[in-house]
């Protein structure tokens, strides 16, 4: 089968700020969101013809809704739309729902979908948020009785990634410096305020390696983009953004089962995604990377192939991953600074990807940025997905 | 810590494992003071956590063998807040990932000793906390003979 590079594009795309709303429903957040997709795309809204909602986790009865159809209904698809299908991976689920959408429309089982994501994890119940992601992810019968929770995360994979690299906490902790720099510039971001290294590491300590302030905060948001085939993309509004490759890898359910905390997949997925793609590291123009703790963006610089193993904490210590730097990273603020909407903490990475190519980034805009590399991960950090997007072909 | 047979056990609280009937030989071995991982008699593979059927070939002959119960620290994080709220009068507790001398790795809690004492790779060896009549946890404490 000839590849779908150049055959698919994504044309348009919506997010409502992150943050803390208790008024605003998730339902609006996830129409918002799809309204704005399609007037940014200028697609007729009846050219959808399926719906890929991703997971929300705030509340059953919501997220039920959204895969039985209830967008469909929403936007006036009803006997239009041929499938209305849930693609779910948590924080990844932004790269599983473009890898699903562009094998539909280039197979010819779909010509134009519609992925949207919404949830509230900031203004639900805060007890309710604490135990889910207190037990979400974490093998109950092998992890939780010995007191592991998600929010420890970050600390089990820099401890390691420090006793091996020699890399320190100071530079692990400048990762938020960065995410809150480029935060300050956008409108959609919870936290805007500048932080220094100094007010991130004498934030209190949660656990070993880890400070309150390296940890993400969890909002409400909702976001949304629309994938269509290349051709239909030359009549559209916006300059089209190809998705030229993907790679990815899962390395584990329970955290203490991955093989290796301090490289993850991210080396083999990136492998796959640029051979795909016909790109190398030196290729990449902005770094879109996917964080959830600081931690993880050194992780992934050094599997993308842009830093050498050991050398990503001083490399973005030295300011090259801020605004105006060699190598700007997450545009956006990431989890970190845009702030955590559960599976929309990938969505908002990869939206903004989308936007920095389509040059509708304002502030923050990356100038000349023609190839992007994208990453999301999900779970307890289970995968590693890569995925390279541009706006030629290489 | 001397054993006083007056004072009353605590009631435990905190959550305990979620047995299923091709784990609950691991739990039997716990009790009886062994650390029994599951090895494939087709492959040969350890399994570790206990799986239905051999993860490498998905063989349903497995037996149990008992390991060795010593290993090393591979990651490690000494809690100080925001752990789960049933873990409160453990602060600092500590959480690590171990890796026995046979291969397999497993989160437990290193005990007996300080928690800055605690580092990535130092030898450690399992000890067994009778926590309720039906559970005893395996974890681990420092080795006591270090190799040099």
């Amino acid at each position: 089968m000839a590849s779908f590079k150049g055959k698919v594009a994504v044309v348009g795309f919506g997010e409502v700020p992150t943050g803390k709303f208790p008024n605003r429903p998730c339902l609006a957040s996830a129409l918002e969101s799809c309204r704005q997709a399609i007037l940014d795309s200028g697609i007729d809204k009846n050219e959808i013809d399926t719906i890929m909602p991703t997971g929300t986790f705030y509340n059953r009865r919501y997220n039920t809704d959204m895969v039985f159809s209830k967008l469909v209904e929403e936007l006036g698809l009803l006997g239009k739309a041929k499938s209305n299908m849930q693609v779910f991976a948590g924080g990844s689920s932004s790269s599983s729902m473009l890898k699903t959408a562009t094998g539909l429309i280039h197979a010819g089982l779909a010509k134009t979908v519609l992925c949207v994501q919404s949830d509230k994890t900031g203004s639900a119940p805060v007890q309710e948020m604490i135990d889910l992601f207190a037990t979400f992810g974490i093998p109950e019968e092998w992890e939780t009785p010995y007191g592991f929770f998600m929010g420890g995360c970050g600390s089990l994979f820099a401890t390691r990634y420090m006793s091996e690299t020699g890399t320190t906490h100071e530079q692990i902790a400048s990762v938020v410096v960065s995410m809150r720099k480029w935060a300050a510039l956008n409108p959609n971001a919870m936290l805007r305020r500048e932080l220094t290294l100094d007010e991130v590491m004498s934030s209190k300590t949660v656990a070993t390696n880890l400070t309150t302030r390296e940890g993400n905060v969890l909002a409400d948001g909702g976001a949304a983009f629309i994938v269509t085939t290349a051709e239909r993309a030359k009549d559209l509004r916006n300059p089209p953004v190809y998705p030229l490759g993907f790679g990815g890898r899962v390395c584990h359910y329970g955290i203490s089962q991955d093989r290796d905390l301090t490289r993850l997949g991210f080396a083999e997925a990136a492998r796959e995604a640029y051979e795909m793609a016909g790109i190398t590291a030196k290729d990449v123009d902005i770094a879109e990377i996917y964080d959830g703790y600081p931690i993880f963006p050194l992780i992934t610089l050094e599997g993308l192939g842009i830093c050498r193993r050991g050398e990503a904490g001083s490399f973005v210590m030295e300011g090259n991953t801020w605004p105006g730097g060699k190598m700007p990273m997450t545009t956006n603020g990431g989890m970190l600074g845009q702030g955590h909407t559960a599976a929309g903490g990938g969505m908002a990475v990869f939206v903004e990807a989308i936007r920095q190519l389509m040059m509708k980034a304002g502030e923050r805009q990356v100038k000349g940025a023609k190839i992007a590399v994208e990453t999301s991960m999900g779970g307890t950090f289970m995968d590693s997905q890569v995925i390279v997007l541009g706006r030629e072909i290489p | 810590m001397t054993g006083n047979p007056v004072t009353p056990v605590k009631e435990y609280r905190k959550p305990l494992p979620t047995m299923t009937r091709w784990s609950a030989p691991f739990w039997e071995g716990c009790k009886r003071g062994e650390l029994l991982v599951q090895k494939c008699q087709d492959c040969q593979m350890l399994n570790f956590y206990p799986k239905l059927y051999c993860a490498e070939c998905l063989s349903s002959n497995m037996e149990w063998v008992k390991v060795s119960g010593r290993g090393k620290v591979y990651s490690y994080m000494t809690v100080y807040a925001f752990q789960p709220t049933e873990f409160a009068e453990d602060l600092p507790y500590v959480v690590a990932i171990v890796e026995l001398d046979e291969g397999v790795r497993m989160m437990s809690n290193i005990v007996s000793c300080h928690p800055d004492e605690v580092h990535c790779d130092m030898k450690v060896e399992v000890v067994f906390e009778k926590v309720t009549e039906e559970f005893t946890l395996a974890k681990f404490r420092p080795a006591e003979r270090p190799e040099a």
